[in-house]
């Protein structure tokens, strides 16, 4: 077959136009988040690391978690004050703050948005519930808001930041069957925050597009060239997702990255890997309720078959810091005094001698499930597989997912004999781990888990949590966490160090435990 | 043709609704609780035991069952746990991108697979047979995976000549929707430029897809045209001098291809389920990525609507492909 000139340059041209440019080019100003959206856009409805993320950016809070250690800033609050019994807080706003539709925002849209969470009563209300009544919140100025307690509560003042303030005005009209506009709100927005949403470009779990807002109460001059557009496009698959950072195409990853991902990144000119410190507890858990985990001894067998070391250091390659409690050792109330189960297969082979003398049934299979997406947590299981199969133990891994863990976690005779998995920060405050790990109110939520029940350890956690004085509350959760160790009901393995990949050319990141570094508006993308 | 093809229609309901029992009882009989997973972090069991009576769970299975097949008969198939969006709508707005994707790679497997069939039909036990059949081979088990990971390796990363994901490049603005493919819906708009973007972002997607179906449809294709070439038509038409690929492109093809046929219905199905893989690696915003986002979160209403849509689809293809037969074969008219 024969091609003419005119013929090759026709399909030449056609080429060209197919290929047009570099397959990896990205539009200048625009930063590409490959994190995961949350399931719903409501900051009332969903509490996870991704709603954080996504409200950190879209809404404002009365006060914020910033850098890391993390500090309490005012921001849509310039200050407060608490009365002397700790029962009446007064928060006074800022003034002339615009929400996304022009509108100023006053004390009776916080006061709106904290009775909608409340009646929404969703997680990010948990919390909040057992102190704060929907009467208890009010507007006695248009720039101050009262908070009144029933009792004090030690966390109120850390759980501030949890709760988004929403624009009632832009709600209100589309509510139904006085839902609070909670339909609507699930693919809308209705903040004041950094950037908002463009309804036309979300498609929920797929994308959103989010624009800058030049008319933010912080002003902008901080950040001469801050990120235009925020085009939010989650990469499902972690080798996906990671390719994408290589090539340029996406500009931040997750930050649950395994170690062979974070060395290919290491080794990239394209991006590089933030790691920090953090307050995310990785725990595996044991029904308690379940023979052979409501004998100690047995327990204790568990606890020192993990080889802590090996899977902090060869396997995370030194990405975590061991955490012998459950309370984060980088927050008060953590007692430096307690070293935790060690590694020791004699040890474990001890006290699985002991519980099987005591008619524990150490010899039936045990299963701990995994979840499949987080190859951390096959690696752990997998790990600690070949271990207690040394001292005896038959473990076998199950494949689940977190939302059916925390599914059938809700009953104790459902509840897997194990299961493993992260608790993240929230609120910095000890409650947000040991207080709903270990305090028997919280059975029947994932975070209470293994069913441990122990009245003294209810009785000091519920103590320091309707204790206001961080100085008294903190060695009632010292004390607490002594007793739970010593009760050995979970096997506490590490703080985690966030390792999230992020682009050469993003500019400003900056890590708080709180959001795992999603804020955007301290960014900046070089050329 | 209009009486068979309503027989069909018919005998497909009693199935679907077969399957719309059987799946709605799998997933709801496990021993999990929707209502714990929906509330999220934080929760208190009492908000968990709210949610509950709010969405009916703590209703007898049975009831739950009834008030469902009554709401899918009413073309309502309920709101997503957690996007509180219609899974209608969602499923609509997504549906367009896995039928291109499918179509996008039955059509490359068939337009390829035929051909490379023939070929290695003809030179049956020759050196394009080998290359056939170690093709053949290969397709069928290789990992999508891994073949994914290779192509966006190679494509991507080395050479830089296609997007690694996703349906379009950043900053692009799209036509407006007619038909929901954004191929044929760029060229409707006269949009050019949003055409040859998103046949660049089909490519690799196609190409991971199609490869099983492609060599599955060459073997068939093959096997059918050795057949084929022993009847006593082949001989006496070659006797007579008849152009030989002439002969082979037009007559042994047309007799060489029923199975083929079978096989394409069967693919389609196939292919729509790997789609549930090849979604998740190149991002590709169809129903395979919502369906594995369904399961990750157990939205057990998008489960359901998913898997009867999956039935649905299948049982039209397989009435499509009994019509091809007979098109191709008026003989077998007679026995359908």
């Amino acid at each position: 077959m024969q091609i003419s000139r005119r013929e090759f340059g026709a399909l030449a041209a056609a080429a060209l136009a197919f290929r047009g440019q570099s397959a990896a080019a990205v539009e200048a100003g625009v930063f590409v988040a490959g994190q995961d959206l949350p399931a719903n856009l409501d900051p009332a409805q969903v509490l996870d690391v991704q709603a954080t993320q996504y409200a950190l950016n879209a809404y404002d809070n009365l006060y914020r978690y910033e850098g890391n250690p993390a500090k309490m800033q005012p921001w849509l609050a310039t200050d407060h004050t608490v009365s002397a019994d700790g029962l009446t807080w007064e928060f006074k706003l800022r003034e002339g703050v615009k929400f996304h539709d022009g509108s100023e925002l006053t004390a009776d849209d916080v006061v709106y948005s904290f009775q909608r969470l409340l009646a929404i009563r969703r997680a990010p209300a948990g919390p909040l519930q057992p102190i704060l009544k929907p009467d208890s919140v009010s507007a006695p100025a248009r720039h101050t808001v009262r908070f009144t307690l029933a009792q004090p509560f030690g966390p109120f003042f850390a759980m501030i930041p949890m709760v988004a303030i929403v624009n009632p005005r832009a709600i209100k009209p589309n509510e139904e069957n006085g839902d609070w506009g909670a339909k609507w709100l699930a693919s809308n927005e209705a903040g004041s925050g950094a950037y908002r949403l463009l309804p036309a470009g979300y498609v929920p779990l797929e994308r959103a597009d989010l624009e800058k807002y030049d008319d933010h109460f912080m002003g902008w001059s901080d950040n001469p060239h801050p990120i235009k557009r925020i085009e939010w496009r989650p990469a499902k698959v972690t080798s996906t997702r990671v390719l994408a950072l290589l090539n340029g195409t996406l500009d931040m990853t997750d930050s649950f990255l395994p170690v062979d991902q974070v060395e290919r990144i290491d080794k990239s000119s394209n991006a590089h890997v933030a790691k920090n410190v953090t307050m995310r507890l990785l725990v595996i858990r044991m029904n308690n309720t379940k023979p052979p985990f409501d004998n100690l001894n047995a327990r204790k067998a568990f606890a020192h078959s993990f080889n802590y070391s090996g899977f902090i250091d060869e396997i995370v390659k030194g990405n975590a810091v061991r955490d012998p409690v459950p309370i984060p050792n980088t927050i008060w109330g953590f007692p430096k005094d307690v070293s935790g189960y060690e590694f020791d297969l004699k040890k474990a082979k001890g006290y699985f001698d002991k519980a099987m003398g005591e008619g524990a049934p150490m010899k039936r299979p045990i299963q701990m499930h995994v979840q499949q997406p987080l190859e951390q947590t096959v690696q752990a299981g997998q790990l600690f597989q070949s271990d207690l199969a040394t001292v005896g133990i038959d473990l076998k891994l199950v494949n689940d997912t977190f939302a059916n863990l925390t599914s059938i976690s809700s009953k104790a005779e459902t509840t897997p004999d194990m299961w493993i998995h992260w608790v993240s920060a929230y609120y910095l405050d000890p409650d947000n781990w040991i207080g709903q790990m270990y305090d028997s109110k919280y059975h029947g939520t994932w975070k209470a888990s293994c069913w441990y029940s122990n009245s003294k350890v209810d009785e000091l956690l519920r103590k320091a949590r309707f204790t206001t004085d961080q100085e008294d509350r903190g060695p009632l959760y010292e004390q607490a966490a002594r007793l739970v160790v010593a009760d050995s009901p979970d096997i506490w393995i590490y703080n985690m160090v966030e390792v999230c990949g992020v682009s050469n050319r993003v500019q400003g990141f900056r890590h708080c435990p709180v959001g795992s570094g999603g804020e955007m508006r301290w960014m900046y993308l070089s050329a | 043709m209009l009486g068979f093809v309503l027989r069909r229609a018919l005998s497909a309901i009693p199935s679907l609704f077969g399957l719309l029992v059987v799946t709605f009882l799998l997933i709801r009989i496990v021993p999990a609780d929707p209502a714990a997973a929906l509330a999220g972090d934080n929760a208190t069991p009492q908000q968990i035991a709210a949610i509950r009576h709010q969405y009916g769970f703590d209703r007898p299975i049975g009831e739950q069952l009834i008030i469902y097949i009554g709401q899918v008969f009413r073309f309502n198939f309920g709101e997503s746990q957690y996007s509180h969006r219609p899974v209608g709508l969602d499923i609509r707005q997504r549906l367009p991108a896995t039928l291109e994707l499918t179509f996008g790679s039955l059509l490359f497997a068939t337009l390829v697979g035929i051909p490379i069939g023939v070929v290695a039909g003809v030179y049956h036990n020759r050196w394009p047979d080998f290359v056939l059949r170690l093709f053949s081979i290969t397709g069928v088990a290789i990992a999508a995976f891994w073949f994914a990971i290779m192509l966006q390796l190679l494509f991507s990363m080395q050479l830089d000549w296609l997007p690694l994901r996703g349906r379009t490049g950043t900053g692009i603005v799209l036509p407006s929707e007619v038909t929901g493919s954004l191929l044929l819906d760029s060229l409707i708009a006269g949009r050019l430029d949003v055409f040859a973007d998103a046949l660049r972002h089909l490519v690799l997607p196609v190409a991971t897809l199609s490869l099983g179906a492609l060599a599955s449809i060459a073997r068939f294709t093959r096997a059918g045209v050795l057949e084929t070439m022993q009847k006593d038509f082949v001989l006496y038409e070659r006797a007579v001098g008849y152009p030989r690929w002439r002969l082979i492109w037009i007559y042994v093809l047309r007799n060489s291809v029923i199975a083929a046929v079978s096989q394409i219905g069967l693919l389609f199905g196939a292919l729509i389920a790997g789609a549930v893989v090849v979604e998740s690696i190149f991002d590709w915003p169809g129903i395979g990525n919502y369906t594995v986002q369904a399961i990750l979160t157990a939205d057990y209403k998008v489960m359901l609507a998913v898997t009867l849509l999956i039935g649905v689809i299948y049982t039209i293809v397989n009435i499509l492909t009994d019509l091809t037969h007979g098109l191709l074969d008026p003989r077998l008219w007679e026995q359908l």
